[in-house]
């Protein structure tokens, strides 16, 4: 198997319906047994892309190459025995067992009556086998959970025996144990050394920890096309999907839920990973936050640079330097209150606990999530951390009353 | 492909079924057979009709054997078979269970047409030529609307579209056939109401020969493509991926289709419910969707299902004979509704 051979690729591809290009100048060159994604908004052309490869749509212009020949050279049924497909057609046909139905996708490898030979019916085994779906076989089709039959949906394209199998949203409207569990089966695939698997998302965060390449596809062109490692950067994620209050952290792998930050000034004083809680939840109730002081290397760092806190970090070393704790308490001073969300202040971050002698001397309410730093000169002891807000509120509404 | 233990992988489809119900089906068609060549208004035993098959003579009831009940019976098994498997057919391309032959305006083509031949004056002077002319004009009128129908699925993109299509040249050919009709005066009337209720009466043993020939030549034609329609339950995204050509496959299901229906129409009449109901039937008996079963299934089926519909049609109510379409109906829509409710039946 060689690394570098390019088993489906497209040159200067337009596509679209009734001669309009919904995508064009598309040039793409998947590698074999690879996973790629393809990633963008709705309606930016992946379904189109998918039908053009699958030849369920004929190109505008360009051409695509499969296996090294011309795509619209091939046979229909040669086709098929390199390429499958799994669509989101809901597709209910009736009295067929699970069996039956994945022994469907031997259609290109039977004779003309469709008799399945003992090697077929092996491969079918082996196509239910490889989705975990071999206790379902007797089942009928139809009665199936759509988790269920989306890994039957799989096994049917598998029993084809492709090298390429297409998957358009896979795992949309699937439970979130059937979404992992069919993505980590599409990375089985790849991982065997056999099969390429092109599959257009949703889930961004996903995506990157199973593609070995995403496409990125915006306004009917490819913006980006790569290792999701090299490609997905937050600005990047940002610009495909136009978030304005959502941000992907690349370190994190995952998107984070930017609140309106409308309501209460609040300084958090985090580190050492105690902060990234309070960070979500504060956000999520829309809080404008800030935060500091935090080495660039801490957990808080990265969550509160996802969720778009105000936050003075520092490069890493053995104590908060003085001018990052001025800045730091020049943002405190215009806040509502603190929040120590009960980081160890012995060691690196001792110089923190400047923050919230001043904080106290501010008179503003301190809230503590520390078990031996006791409440007194203001501080409130908060036990939950879901219990943060409704403390917040509260002692900040009756300090407005007097 | 990586070696992998195989344990006994279950049979594709029900084969004790199989076994079981091909035999009886066909043995309940041979018993129809028979039920129906003995009752008439002159009753012979089956040792007679044996009797006579084997000795041909000159009396009435070898006659009657012979010219009347034995080629009626050959039609209903044949027509009735045909019907149900034309049924089949576009109910798995249409994937819709409540679609029957007639769906794409093949019967309303040869209506219109027999209506133009028996409801205008021109033929009133041909009156002894009319079984023939009602036949020629139903097919000439079957066949050139599955001609529009297929000419113009060739050139759609999807099924739905070819369903409208003939739905909309069923109206069409209705809107002229109730001009007629309101013209016409009313002995013309009465006769022509009769022919659209179908009736296997007056087969001759040519046109058998031609049904058995050209049908049994089509039903080959169909088996051959069992293994794609099989495929095509999965509709026809799936199926141009797993490499059949959609759109050739397509028309020829079609051109099979109402080829058979159209003969059948052509010579009986258009026969409601058969191709409706009786491959839900077939689907029940033998609890599978696998096209290679249902089809052999639905011929025996179908065929089995019309000689009773016709027996009764005719002796119910001895000697006046009943419309066929109305025990069909009654025996058909029944089936429907109970598949519906049970919900048995999804396509």
């Amino acid at each position: 198997m060689s690394e570098n051979k390019s088993v489906l690729s497209c040159e200067n591809l337009s596509a679209g319906y009734e001669g309009k290009a919904v995508l064009s100048n598309v040039n793409l060159h998947f590698r074999e047994a690879q996973f790629i994604s393809l990633l963008g908004p709705n309606g930016t052309g992946k379904t189109t892309l998918l039908r053009t490869l699958s030849r369920h749509l004929k190109p505008i212009s360009g051409a695509v190459t499969i296996d090294g020949r011309p795509l619209a050279s091939l046979h229909q049924s040669e086709l098929a025995k390199i390429m499958a497909v799994v669509l989101t057609d809901r597709i209910t046909p009736p009295l067929f067992s699970v069996f039956e139905f994945v022994a469907l996708g031997r259609y290109p490898h039977t004779n003309f009556l469709g008799r399945l030979t003992k090697r077929d019916k092996a491969v079918v085994e082996r196509a239910l086998s490889d989705v975990h779906a071999t206790d379902l076989r007797k089942r009928e089709f139809t009665s199936l959970s759509d988790g269920e039959r989306q890994k039957v949906l799989v096994a049917r394209a598998l029993a084809q025996e492709p090298q390429v199998l297409l998957l358009d949203e896979p795992t949309s409207h699937l439970d979130l144990k059937h979404r992992v569990e069919v993505m980590s089966i599409l990375r089985e695939l790849c991982a065997s050394g056999h099969i390429t698997v092109i599959a257009s998302l949703h889930d961004v965060d996903i995506a990157a920890k199973v593609s070995d390449q995403v496409v990125l596809m915006k306004n009917g062109g490819i913006t980006a096309f790569g290792a999701p490692e090299e490609v997905l950067s937050s600005r990047v994620v940002s610009e495909l999907y136009d978030f304005t209050s959502a941000s992907f952290s690349r370190k994190l792998g995952s998107l984070e839920l930017q609140g309106k930050k409308s309501g209460r000034e609040i300084f958090v004083v985090g580190g050492m990973g105690c902060g990234a809680e309070i960070y979500r939840l504060l956000s999520k109730y829309n809080c404008s936050l800030h935060s500091g002081v935090l080495f660039s290397n801490d957990l808080d760092a990265f969550v509160a640079d996802s969720l778009g806190v105000k936050n003075i970090v520092q490069v890493p070393s053995a104590e908060v330097d003085d001018p990052s704790l001025d800045q730091a308490l020049q943002q405190m001073e215009g806040c509502d209150c603190l929040v120590d969300a009960g980081c160890d202040m012995q060691g690196i971050y001792k110089g923190n606990q400047v923050l919230l002698n001043k904080a106290a001397k501010m008179k503003k309410p301190v809230f503590c999530f520390h078990k031996t730093r006791t409440a007194d000169n203001g501080r409130v002891q908060v036990g939950k951390i879901s219990d943060l807000p409704a403390a917040i509120e509260e002692v900040l509404q009756n300090r407005a009353a007097i | 492909m990586r070696a992998v233990a195989v344990a006994e992988p279950p049979a594709v489809h029900n084969g004790r079924a199989v076994k079981i119900f091909f035999p009886l089906l066909l043995l309940a068609c041979f018993g129809v057979a028979v039920l129906s060549i003995c009752t008439g208004s002159l009753g012979i035993t089956p040792a007679e009709v044996w009797n006579l098959l084997l000795h041909p003579d000159e009396t009435t009831a070898s006659m009657i054997v012979w010219k009347i009940r034995l080629p009626r019976a050959f039609a209903t098994l044949l027509g009735g078979g045909y019907l149900a498997v034309s049924g089949l057919l576009l109910q798995v391309y249409f994937r819709n269970p409540i679609v029957g032959p007639f769906i794409l305006g093949i019967s309303s083509g040869a209506t219109l047409m027999v209506s133009l031949v028996m409801l205008t004056t021109l033929t009133v002077q041909l009156h002894l030529m009319s079984s023939v002319t009602t036949t020629l004009a139903a097919i000439i009128g079957a066949y050139a609307v599955m001609s529009i129908v297929v000419f113009i699925s060739s050139r759609v993109r999807s099924g739905v579209t070819v369903l409208i299509v003939g739905l909309m040249m069923g109206y069409l050919c209705h809107s002229v056939t109730a001009v007629l009709t309101a013209l016409a005066e009313k002995e013309q009337i009465k006769g022509f109401v009769l022919w659209q209720l179908g009736s296997f009466s007056g087969f001759r043993w040519g046109e058998i020969g031609l049904l058995c020939i050209l049908g049994g030549a089509v039903l080959i034609l169909i088996y051959l493509m069992a293994k794609p329609l099989n495929a095509l339950l999965l509709g026809e995204e799936y199926a141009l991926s797993m490499g059949i050509p959609v759109r050739w496959f397509r028309v020829s299901l079609l051109l099979t289709s109402c080829a058979l229906a159209g003969m059948v129409t052509a010579m009986a009449g258009p026969v409601a419910f058969i191709g409706l109901a009786v491959p839900h039937m077939a689907r029940m008996i033998f609890s599978t969707s696998d096209n290679r079963i249902l089809i052999p299934a639905s011929m025996l089926l179908g065929g089995m299902v019309t000689a009773l519909c016709d027996l009764v049609a005719r002796s119910l109510m001895a000697p006046v004979e009943l419309p066929l379409s109305a025990i069909t109906a009654l025996f058909g829509a029944p089936v429907v509704i109970g598949l519906l409710m049970k919900k048995r039946v999804k396509l």
